[in-house]
């Protein structure tokens, strides 16, 4: 029989740092609370027969977002053999407060008394034995960061897991209350197993509304309870739950005086507050994150001398892809005398195929490293939680709050981790607000479409990097406005309450492994995802009707050297009518339908999809010219109808990863649908409005119907932008916790 | 009694109450803002907060730290 250790405690406390230690696995560990939003599994190095369990960071059994609510439910109905409890030496007293809680479960708990290193040099001292006494549980001192003693608290919690034996409980709780719950306990008694009977007591007494519903006890048994809850408030005169909260932190205050000795009291200022001061100030705080948005921008995609993340593109899609690689293919398959070594079709496939299409998107790897490496740095030193805060009072305006910028900031890098990173927010609504709007911000591998159009149409002008930004923003503002006033989403945005954790030098193996993360699932797309499509996609441009355009002639299939006459100008022509408002017309048309399409794939399938059908059409070779697709982009794209082009594609529905994401955290088909619904009816609107009013003013759109359809959608949604809220006084709901698959 | 919101940046209060009884108020028990607690301002933007209780920092809006009435 394995056995099953958890490893909980209060986010930010170090528990994947820990889990990593301990399983030697390499999760990703963050500097705000709520990095882990789903349970990992791993075993004990050295011990097969352990299995450690990582949970999202909780701070009470009581849970109230979602991924307290992964926690609790792993904790309480799967009955792990053992829990290490990890406890933030440097915050005792408010991590003590979820180890009273697990005690209770009547599972074997080991305390890991973690940051001990920092304990020490606060210069505070910690009665290990005192503490652990006080609480009927063993506790070892660890630091997780510096591998010291997790080992040994995973080993003793096996030990008492095999044994299942639990420690004695303390009596936390005194008086009239005590009296209260024991009498629960007695009633219940047979009812549930004599190991959990305390926990479901109290449960009970705090009308816990999940363990009611899982009891399932019988009306007179309840309004039994319900009249000790009832005799024990009036006579403490609060509500049940605070009660108990109350007894808790006096029980915890008693333990915490007699066994920790703290050098400083009071709250002197730490340096962490004092860079507080300066980066939350109320007049400083937007300058600053904007400077530092502006720098990261500049540095992992601008071109400026210090970009280094455009010019390792630019060097990639040059050098790499442009020369070497090709260079490589062609020593291998061209012998002497220029001779084919293989079939001229497999030449073709690798070359204008594999590596046009593949290359066309490995290029971009260094912009998007550079990026998420800076990323992962703003985040391990602690800023991006202050940047939740800085966000709020903006975001309330438009009816989100500052929790919901985190997941669209993770959503730079990659919007699979963005809709995920959803679950810290509280409220349900305002949950599937920022699932549907996460989908806008160009992730990743949106880069490439912008970085191919920016230097195809606008000679790399950083503007347009910028502008693709800011279209991502005014999506989700508007998006938010329009929402907003829609009976789904009524209602002020949840209140804002988040721990801030103390800031901390950058760790160099937490931002490599953050950043590997990210990058890494881009690249591994480019081998599967990619490396396939680029071969399918180039035998359908590649073959299709030789006929094509002959009068008179019958479709006869067969290698074609015009792509123009190939099945994926069947398959565009089919459904370029679609985009005909969006001045996807002539040549291009059914080149930009099937890039759209393919873009569902995954999005940096955009820019593969053009590299392979310009790559074929075109007579430049891609060793002579460094940029043969951007010539023959700008030959097909006005600016306009560029800007129509990337508008659809950056807005509307994601890849079918984050569709996936989308689907999984909605857990809802008719959410799902709604939110991609929405994105893609978005776009659309958007792209009309740009190409049809924009167009006419730079001459590239003619005067029709459409401009009258254009200018009746724009007044829609100002309409649906200025109109009265009627749902404003809706009041506050916290469902959230029924409604994801957890 | 006043709401926290009165407090001025670097002050130190007792939390006397926190109104309210929803799971907004348990939470903030959690985070460790209960009765009797210290509690100190240390940035505010626009009524939003940054406050130090026991040991950690929290940030609040302006909505619940009005729900904190300081002695």
């Amino acid at each position: 029989m394995d056995i099953k250790i958890a490893l909980a405690g209060n986010p930010n406390s170090g528990k994947t740092t820990m889990f990593n230690d301990l399983t030697g696995s390499n999760q990703r560990v963050g500097n705000w609370p709520g990095v882990t939003v789903e349970k990992k599994e791993g075993r004990l190095k050295g011990r097969k027969d352990v299995i450690i369990q990582d949970l999202p960071g909780i701070y009470s059994l009581s849970p109230y977002t979602l991924e307290e609510v992964v926690s609790r439910t792993y904790l309480v109905n799967e009955h792990p053999d053992a829990i290490i409890d990890i406890v933030d030496g440097t915050n005792i007293e408010r991590n003590l407060y979820l180890t009273t809680q697990l005690i209770e479960l009547g599972i074997p708990v080991v305390i890991a008394l973690n940051m001990v290193d920092l304990v020490r040099k606060n210069g505070d001292v910690i009665d290990l034995n005192k503490l652990g006494q006080a609480l009927g549980c063993e506790v070892i001192a660890t630091s997780a960061l510096k591998g010291e003693g997790s080992k040994q608290a995973a080993e003793r919690a096996a030990q008492l897991g095999a044994e299942h034996k639990a420690g004695q409980m303390p009596s936390v709780f005194n008086g009239s209350v005590e009296h209260a719950i024991a009498h629960i306990e007695e009633s219940i008694q047979g009812k549930v197993s004599d190991q959990f009977l305390r926990w479901y007591a109290i449960k009970l007494f705090e009308r816990d509304e999940k363990v009611i519903e899982e009891l399932g006890l019988d009306k007179s048994l309840m309004s039994h309870i319900e009249e000790h809850i009832k005799d024990c408030e009036k006579e403490m005169d609060d509500d049940a739950e605070s009660i108990i909260t109350n007894q808790r932190y006096a029980y915890i205050a008693k333990v915490v005086q007699s066994a920790v000795r703290k050098k400083r009291s009071g709250t002197k200022l730490s340096t962490s507050d004092k860079i507080d001061r300066i980066v939350t100030n109320r007049i400083l705080a937007l300058p600053i994150f904007a400077a530092i948005m502006f720098v990261i921008y500049s540095i992992a995609m601008g071109s400026f001398p210090f970009s280094i993340g455009t010019m390792g593109t630019d060097w990639a899609n040059d050098v790499l892809f442009g020369e070497w690689v090709p260079g490589l293919f062609d020593k291998l398959l061209i012998g002497a005398g220029d001779v084919l070594r293989v079939p001229e079709w497999l030449y073709a496939l690798i070359q204008d195929g594999i590596v046009a299409g593949v290359g066309a998107v490995l290029g971009f790897v260094p912009q998007i490293l550079v990026l998420c490496l800076l990323l992962s740095i703003l985040e391990d030193i602690g800023y991006m939680a202050r940047i939740a805060f800085i966000m709020d009072r903006i975001f309330r305006r438009f009816g989100l709050s500052g929790k919901s910028f985190i997941p669209l900031l993770v959503a730079t890098g990659c919007g699979v981790p963005g809709i995920m990173s959803t679950r810290t927010i509280e409220q349900d609504r305002d949950r599937k607000m920022t699932i549907m709007t996460t989908g806008f911000i160009p992730c990743g591998a949106k880069i490439p479409i912008i970085g191919l159009f920016a230097g195809a149409i606008f000679n790399n002008s950083p503007w347009i990097a910028t502008s693709a930004f800011f279209i991502g923003i005014a999506a989700v503002v508007i998006s938010g406005i329009i929402l907003k006033k829609f009976k789904a989403f009524a209602g002020e945005p949840a209140p804002f309450v988040m721990e801030l954790p103390p800031y901390h030098a950058p760790s160099a193996g937490n931002v490599l492994r953050a950043t590997w993360e990210r990058g890494w699932s881009f690249i591994k797309r480019a081998g599967t995802v990619i490396l396939i499509s680029s071969i399918v996609l180039w035998f359908l441009q590649g073959y299709g009707n030789v006929n094509y355009g002959v009068e008179g002639a019958a479709f006869q299939f067969g290698a074609v050297d015009d792509n123009n006459h190939s099945l994926l100008r069947y398959i565009g022509d089919g459904i370029a009518w679609i985009f005909y408002p969006l001045g996807w017309i002539g040549d291009m048309a059914w080149k930009a339908a099937v890039a759209t399409f393919t873009g569902l794939i995954a999005k940096e399938e955009v820019v593969n999809t053009f590299g392979v059908l310009y790559n074929y059409a075109g007579e430049v070779d891609l060793m002579d010219d460094s940029s043969p697709i951007w010539a023959a982009v700008r030959g097909d794209f006005g600016p306009i109808t560029t800007y129509s082009f990337m508008i659809f594609n950056l807005l509307c529905a994601p890849c079918f990863a984050a569709m996936g994401a989308i689907k999984r955290e909605m857990n809802n088909s008719k959410w799902t649908l709604a939110a991609i619904g929405w994105m893609c009816g978005f776009a659309y609107v958007a792209a009309l409005i740009t190409y049809q009013i924009g167009g006419l003013f730079t001459g590239e759109a003619t005067f029709g119907i459409f401009t009258v359809i254009a200018f009746i959608l724009l007044a829609g949604v100002i309409y649906l932008m200025v109109r009265k809220n009627s749902y404003k006084e809706d009041v506050i709901r916290l469902s959230g916790k029924h409604t994801a698959n957890v | 009694m006043m709401p926290l919101t009165m407090a001025s940046q670097g002050e130190t209060n007792v939390i006397a109450k926190i109104t309210g009884k929803d799971e907004v108020r348990q939470h903030l028990a959690e985070l460790g803002f209960v009765t009797g607690e210290r509690v100190t301002v240390l940035t505010q933007i626009a009524g939003n907060m940054i406050l130090a209780v026991k040991d950690s920092r929290v940030a609040l809006d302006k909505s619940m730290c009005n729900r904190i009435m300081v002695e």
